[in-house]
């Protein structure tokens, strides 16, 4: 894989063979005289020995060319054999650090070729001065001469360091399991048990700076973690819990005593699980799960007092119309998502597969009284391009959530820009996006370069954002950067990391600033997973929704991140909690974790809005009318009942209206908020 | 591969020979016609016992057919985690089924029964034969319905289930113990498999599929010809020429056609137009591999899968194609085919292998 970019830089390389030729082995080459720029080499013949040391996969080869390569200054390098002359050629190569006697392997490329030839050799790696770098080519499956190309560029702005990851199992997650405020690694391992398996957790716990200590748990739960999974405090206990599934079915699993020990809350069988998700659907405050189903209507277990309680479909007990229910399916990845900013959380659904019916992408729109209505159609979002999952940021940072949707195998990525009015607007052309067309199933937002503007990891690539507000573009880098994985802090150092497979790829970050926002709720949801963050600094405002399960396999973090470029304060914070409770924390130093307890900041907001506010009749029937000289076009209601709960939430609209008659008899507190101030005023339902 | 078909155009005349003479003929003695015992009233499927449709005679766990129901072989039979499958068609009386073409599914008529029997045999420790379950597909109002049944633990009976579930059991299959855990599809897996945008279609029984020779009771005879004969079979439009697959696992015949048989019974329902990966760049029906490139061959991987695979399939480097690496696979994530399967196929694996290696190393 590679960029454009590196295509002209190869391109535009002098094509002068330089002088350094080949030794027989690693030592040789060492003593011989090392390259120490760019430029084009020579394989003449395949007579050393075969670079053994493992590199790479498959047999070992007959002979091996070494050279040996110090730099002079630090830089990012491509060797490259794919290039003109060496068309149906088939090379291989191994890089390699530390010394001939204790060679570390730092890269590898056998057919990665794009531009000339698919079987030649392609590696990027980032190198440091006066540091020395062995070169081995081999011939395992050709001994013809080529030449190869070794290009020095400025390092990119983004890179990672990889380091073994412990455990075992599949990774799976990157979030804080025992909250202490680190993110920890939640994998899934196998065990047989009477020749079948049963699936337990290993926690590598973070104790800071890159240190973990590991905890197997054993659970002997029936599903693997093949699809997806998800983490989230439901019972509200104060330890993160789980689901997982794969295609026969899907578990959850509840932190129990104190968080020392996993148990099985619920299992069942006959679900094809892909994306997992915890999320209060209900909005009573307690989180829910969700769970997409490939095969048949999605499945959710709404949390009741009684304990979790299975819905598949529509059911007049848990969601009236259901949370899709095509008869098969075609549920890929459900992001949960506050898209017209009205503070309650919506839906957007990935589908793929099967004919254009099954497989359109789908939005639901939370109606703020537990009913949701599809409505991908009237937002432009209903695209029939496979889609396995959609990465939502505010990637303009203008205020509300815009989307990248995955396209699968031919069909195109989407950059669609939220236009502020429940409808997006195609923008994919303008935003440098549409050479971008290495497909898969993962697309995920997060600010890798701490910049201030949202990236997307989208199917190991890194998507950087441009960071023009205005017209929002990226650029893509494909190589030096982290296959899929789950996305944390995993050494808290404010920068991104990712766990994938068997590394950890820590971010090496920049200069740049950030803050880190710990949320603490009320009620059972203690991670107000639902939330939304808002902040502000001179540079403006971004916005994040605390969500459980985005892109389609992994869990990150459940801390809420933000790149603050080279700003040095944070005006404010604020917390738009799924209970409708508003926070509001000012005057804040960057480079640090907050913590903010929902409701602890109540009444610091001085300014107030609409204060000529009256409500009529009062009591009400069916309809509130709400009266005021202000524009309530865009403000947001939301009716508390007497105990504090939220029982219906909408924007206006065109009428000043509430509509009240599925309330029961009794009193009420109608608050109507605008550009974060609110006006709280109490009625009668009679 | 081509099989000639004109010795079923032979049986055609000799049946319009008798006919003729039959008509000449006043002394032919009419054989009464026997009646097929089967039960089937297509407002009361499914049953919600497999006995009640009467398809078997004597004991049900001993598969013997009653009259009308005949026994047939997919030439090249999909894996099942090592169980073994037998299948039978019925047809009610008077009605037949019409040929398409080769590669699709014969036009069945309504009523029209399918019927596939899963079990092991060499059960250990008594190394006995085990039924699993029975799966029906039938033709209702022109549509398929899908139905299955899971017999239950001292084989006398088969009960109507829409749930999955799993059955363990451990066999003796070529000279080693193997654990199986076996999948009992749920409806909507079943469903998965069986549909093409939502249109419900059986699998196996495509001329191509079943254009060989089959030893029944009254002899060894060529299945189309039998169904023709039974009066199961219109054959007017039946060309003399059926392009058909082989048996994958006769090493007499060439490499790739047994790797397309293969691919074709295992992977084809799903990796086809209309299938439930048609996204997937693959074609692996019979139809469409004599073009490698819908196999994979030379075209890039497009998904998460592990380090190290660089095609779908890398022609002469089977360790980074990923078509092996998803055959081999019993990771969940990773393992082709998605379902029906939960423990490697060696013997697949192998060919598969064979063949990629086989193929010249160079990518066009």
């Amino acid at each position: 894989m590679k960029t454009k970019l590196l295509f002209l830089i190869i391109c535009l390389a002098p094509f002068a063979i330089k002088a350094q030729s080949s030794s027989d082995t690693c030592s040789a080459a060492d003593s011989a005289t090392h390259i120490t720029s760019g430029g084009t080499y020579s394989i003449t013949s395949f007579n050393g020995t075969a670079p053994v040391a493992g590199c790479s996969s498959g047999s070992t080869a007959d002979n091996g060319e070494w050279f040996a390569y110090t730099p002079v200054n630090d830089y990012q390098v491509v060797i490259s054999s794919d290039i003109s002359g060496n068309n149906g050629k088939d090379t291989k190569l191994q890089v390699y650090d530390g010394s001939c006697a204790s060679l570390n392997c730092l890269a590898n490329s056998d057919d990665d070729g794009e531009d000339v030839y698919s079987r030649l050799s392609v590696v990027q790696f980032n190198v440091e001065a006066n540091k020395t770098y062995y070169i081995a080519w081999d011939n395992r499956w050709d001994s013809s001469a080529f030449d190869f190309i070794l290009t020095e560029t400025v390092q990119q702005p983004i890179s990672f360091t990889e380091d073994p990851r412990n455990g075992g199992g599949t990774v799976r997650g990157a979030v804080d399991m025992n909250n202490d405020g680190l993110d920890d690694i939640v994998s899934i391992v196998a065990k047989n048990v009477n020749d079948s398996n049963v699936y337990d957790i290993n926690i590598q716990e973070q104790t800071g700076g890159g240190s973990f200590i590991g905890h197997d748990y054993p659970v002997s739960a029936p599903y693997s973690a093949s699809w997806s999974l998800a983490a989230g405090d439901y019972n509200g206990d104060g330890y993160t819990d789980l689901v997982w599934g794969n295609g026969s079915g899907v578990n959850i699993v509840k932190a129990i005593n104190s968080g020392t020990d996993y148990a099985i809350a619920e299992t069942q069988s006959g679900i094809f699980t892909q994306r997992t998700n915890f999320v209060d659907i209900n909005e009573d405050g307690r989180l829910d799960v969700f769970i997409c189903h490939d095969i048949a209507p999605n499945i959710y277990y709404m949390n009741e007092t009684s304990g979790l309680e299975y819905y598949q479909g529509a059911d007049p007990n848990g969601v009236p119309e259901g949370l899709g229910i095509y008869p098969s399916g075609g549920n890929y990845g459900s992001v949960w998502v506050d898209y017209d900013n009205d503070g309650d959380i919506d839906m957007f659904m990935a589908k793929c597969g099967g004919g254009e019916a099954r497989r359109t992408n789908q939005l639901f729109r939370n109606n703020g009284n537990g009913s949701y209505t599809e409505v991908a159609g009237a937002a432009n979002l209903a695209d029939p391009i496979q889609t396995w999952s959609g990465a939502w940021g505010d990637y303009d940072n203008d205020g509300d959530m815009d989307v990248f949707i995955g396209g699968y195998n031919g069909t195109s990525h989407k950059m669609m820009r939220n236009d502020g009015n429940g409808t997006f607007t195609d923008i994919t052309p303008t935003t440098n996006l549409g050479f971008f067309t290495y497909t898969g199933i993962d697309n995920v937002p997060a600010d890798f370069n701490n910049d201030g503007f949202i990236d997307i990891l989208s199917n190991g690539n890194i998507l950087v954002n441009d960071g023009n507000p205005i017209n929002m573009s990226f650029t893509a880098y494909t190589s030096g950067v982290p296959p899929q994985g789950a996305i944390g802090d995993l050494d808290n150092d404010g920068f991104l990391d990712v766990v994938s497979g068997s590394k950890i790829y820590y971010n090496n970050g920049s200069t740049n600033k950030y803050i880190k926002i710990k949320l603490n709720g009320n009620g059972l949801n203690k991670a107000g997973i639902g939330a939304r963050i808002e902040i502000t600094t001179s540079s403006g405002i971004q916005i994040r929704d605390v969500r459980s399960g985005e892109g389609f396999r992994y869990m990150n973090s459940l801390t809420t991140h933000f790149g603050l470029g080279v700003d040095t304060s944070v005006t404010s914070v604020k917390v738009y909690w799924p209970s409708g409770i508003v926070d509001v924390v000012n005057n804040l130093s960057v480079n640090q974790t907050i913590t903010v307890a929902e409701g602890t900041t109540l009444g610091t907001e001085s300014k107030t809005f609409a204060q000529d506010l009256t409500l009529f009749p009062n009591p009400a029937k069916s309809t509130l009318y709400v009266k005021t000289k202000y524009n309530l076009s865009d403000a947001i209601y939301t009716v508390f009942d007497i105990s504090g709960k939220r029982v219906l939430n909408s924007k206006f609209g065109r009428n000043n209206t509430v509509n009240v008659s599925s309330l029961s008899t009794g009193t009420y507190f109608l608050r109507v908020m605008q550009d974060g101030l609110s006006h709280t005023q109490k009625f009668i339902k009679e | 591969m081509t099989k000639n078909y004109s010795c079923l155009l032979g049986l055609l005349l000799f049946v319009f020979s008798c006919t003729s003479c039959s008509e000449d003929d006043n002394y032919v003695q009419v054989k009464p016609t026997p009646t097929s015992p089967v039960s089937l009233n297509l407002e009361s499927i499914p049953y919600p016992t497999l006995s009640e449709y009467n398809f078997f005679e004597g004991e049900m766990s001993d598969l013997k057919p009653v009259y009308g129901v005949l026994p047939y072989k997919i030439t090249s039979g999909l894996f099942i985690d090592y169980a073994k499958a037998q299948t039978f068609v019925w047809m009610p009386k008077g009605s037949k089924a019409n040929y398409v073409n080769d590669h699709s599914v014969l036009d069945f008529p309504d009523g029209a029964v399918l019927i596939t029997n899963h079990y092991f045999e060499n059960v250990l420790p008594k190394k006995n034969r085990k039924m699993i379950e029975t799966r029906l597909i039938i033709k209702k109002e022109g549509e398929w319905v899908l139905v299955n049944y899971k017999w239950n633990d001292d084989q006398s009976e088969a009960v109507y289930t829409t749930e999955g579930s799993f059955v363990n059991v451990k066999i003796e299959d070529n000279n080693e113990t193997k654990a199986v855990n076996y999948k009992i599809p749920s409806y909507n897996e079943c469903f998965t498999c069986h549909n093409k945008y939502d249109e419900i279609l059986p699998i196996g029984p495509k001329p191509q599929n079943i254009n060989e020779d089959f030893s029944f009771k009254d002899g060894i005879k060529n299945q189309l010809k039998k169904w023709a004969e039974f009066g199961y079979l219109n054959t007017s439009n039946i060309p003399s020429e059926i392009v058909s697959v082989v048996d994958w696992s006769d090493i007499s015949q060439p490499l790739d056609l047994r790797v397309r048989s293969y691919l074709d019974i295992n992977c084809a329902h799903c990796h086809s137009d209309k299938g439930y990966c048609e996204y997937a760049p693959m074609r692996f029906s019979f139809k469409d591999t004599d073009d490698f490139k819908n196999i994979g061959v030379g075209v890039e991987h497009n998904f998460e899968l592990e380090e190290g695979l660089s095609h779908i399939v890398a022609p002469g480097k089977s360790e980074e194609s990923a078509l092996l690496f998803r055959l081999k696979s019993t990771l969940d994530e990773y393992k082709m085919p998605i379902m029906g399967r939960n423990l490697q196929h060696k013997e697949g694996v192998k060919l598969i292998e064979q063949w990629i290696n086989s193929l010249e190393n160079k990518i066009e």
